[in-house]
């Protein structure tokens, strides 16, 4: 990222675990402004949702490498029932292919309201951040 | 295929269910007594003929509260499927193993649960004062951006095969108005006296769109039993053998863990692992999708039947919008389907429903029976892997 902006939120709704030894670093890059994906170290396979082993080589080997905050929409959901007490409806859940990853390596983001959105066009990063401090990598229309 | 084949080695020789209802007033215990009960009166067993248990890892009945309620003077075995929706089927499975492996010889299958009095999955799961996920079930990936039921997931795999094939929502009303036409004409669904037409799914309220109320199934308190033995057992049991022709589970490629948001990051989320599941279980009964004359497909939401209408092979990839709007599921159609009401109609006991209707097919039972049904398919759901089952007239 040349550039990390912060788009601060009074409360966020759910606020994700950043203590899991497979996925912290992917929560610990937000909180630096940075979108990072796992990779083995051996083969250069993406490793998504994140893990240590590779399925593709069998290395054992992985890190945390940045990836440009950009991806196109996958699919989308307008959530109009109010289930959950903390998120307000409506709002819509976008599923976004990252940019330059294979196909699967998707990620997922919340628009508030019911945006008009049509099927594969290009969304980009958003880095929201709680009070606390904890930030989390959220998906908006993008061009 | 391996040279060891449980083709047709083991029956199910007995089926038992409670009431489905909104409010059963009693424990999970409860219902699972009763349903393995009545399952075992109708096999012609008594408790004392039980050897084995099977239930699947959602199920707040353990083998030994079940073995105890009942008073099974000796367990030799007892086992444990994947989470619910995913397995009824490979209960079944599980005891045919248990069966032929010597293990056992008859078999308790049941799936117990309040599902609307008690914890209901349509509420999501997350604690809002708790941070979410870790443990390997990745849920924070999903859950801080709102996406904690089932139906907005299945949403999205809904929204992704419209946007992909051009599927109507009217498509996935005809699964739904399938469903309800059968349960009104069974007395036991909770739908039962409950008419819905197809312009009634269009303007129903939306949940999460694309899917709207009728999209969804019942949040039902009740539970299902059978009974597995052997085969040559079966003959004394009061009702026509119904066979095991064959049981598979399978995950297919890429599986994703957790029990079901992760799926989204399956290369296409528009095919399941149905699709590998069919090819296995059609290889091991030495059948096709033509060969089935009936089918109960695991029905959590409607766009999960149009999916696997695709992927058992009934029609191509893309084309299940068309052969569900064909009204090929109803009665008298080329795949009449969910004849019981399913978990759309008739309750949702996790499709251990489906089971016991796939056996009273091949009793000629059913009350939508379909004439001369010879062969059974009962599916259960994906993700995060599948079961499924086809059954015989012995």
């Amino acid at each position: 990222m040349t550039s990390v902006a912060f788009t601060d939120i009074v409360a966020h709704p759910l606020l994700p675990a950043e203590h899991d030894r497979d996925t912290a670093g992917f929560f610990a890059a937000a909180r630096r402004g940075e979108l990072v994906l796992r990779f083995c170290t051996a083969c250069d396979q993406v490793l998504h949702l994140p893990r240590q082993a590779c399925f593709a080589c069998g290395g054992n080997e992985s890190e945390w490498r940045p990836v440009p905050g950009r991806g196109h929409l996958y699919a989308w959901t307008v959530v109009t029932h109010q289930v959950h007490p903390a998120f307000a409806v409506p709002y819509t859940v976008v599923v976004v292919d990252v940019d330059g990853q294979p196909d699967g390596t998707r990620l997922v983001g919340r628009l508030a309201g019911e945006p008009v959105l049509t099927a594969g066009q290009p969304m980009r990063v958003r880095f929201d951040r709680a009070e606390d401090g904890t930030v989390v990598p959220n998906w908006e229309p993008g061009d | 295929m391996t040279g060891y084949s449980h083709r047709d080695r083991c029956a199910i020789t007995g089926i038992g269910a409670t009431e489905f209802s909104k409010d059963s007033g009693r424990s999970e215990l409860t219902l699972a007594t009763e349903a393995a009960r009545a399952a075992l009166a109708d096999a012609g067993l008594t408790v004392a003929d039980v050897d084995g248990v099977v239930s699947c890892d959602h199920d707040l009945v353990s083998y030994s509260g079940i073995a105890e309620s009942l008073g099974i003077p000796d367990l030799t075995y007892w086992g444990q499927t994947g989470p619910g929706g995913s397995g009824p089927c490979a209960m079944v499975g599980q005891a045919v193993a248990a069966i032929l492996s010597g293990q056992a010889t008859t078999v308790l299958v049941y799936r117990a649960l309040n599902g609307r009095s008690g914890r209901r999955f349509g509420q999501g799961t997350p604690d809002p004062a708790a941070r979410v996920g870790g443990q390997g079930g990745y849920e924070e990936f999903f859950a801080p951006y709102g996406l904690v039921t089932p139906g907005q997931f299945f949403a999205l795999l809904a929204q992704r095969h419209m946007a992909t094939y051009g599927t109507r929502h009217e498509a996935l009303a005809h699964i739904a108005v399938a469903c309800r036409e059968a349960a009104n004409r069974n007395p036991a669904a909770q739908m039962h006296d409950r008419v819905l037409t197809l312009e009634e799914c269009a303007i129903a309220r939306p949940i999460s769109l694309p899917l709207r109320l009728f999209d969804f199934c019942l949040e039902t308190d009740g539970a299902c039993a059978v009974i597995v033995t052997a085969a040559e057992r079966a003959a004394d049991s009061p009702h026509p053998a119904v066979l095991v022709r064959a049981v598979t589970q399978s995950t297919g490629p890429r599986v994703q863990p957790g029990v079901m948001y992760p799926m989204l990051q399956r290369p296409d989320v528009t095919v399941t692992p149905s699709a590998t599941a069919a090819r296995t279980l059609f290889s091991r009964a030495g059948l096709g999708p033509s060969d089935v004359d009936v089918a109960q497909f695991y029905d959590c939401f409607t766009i999960t039947v149009l999916l696997q209408l695709e992927d058992f092979g009934f029609c191509a990839k893309g084309e299940g919008g068309p052969f569900a709007e064909s009204g090929a599921l109803r009665r008298g159609g080329s795949l009449p389907s969910n004849t019981a009401g399913g978990n759309m109609s008739e309750g949702y006991v996790h499709g251990m429903n489906h089971v016991l209707e796939g056996v009273r097919q091949l009793r000629g039972t059913s009350t939508s029976q379909v004439e001369g049904a010879e062969v059974s398919l009962v599916t259960s759901a994906p993700p995060p892997g599948t079961s499924a089952l086809l059954l015989v007239k012995g």
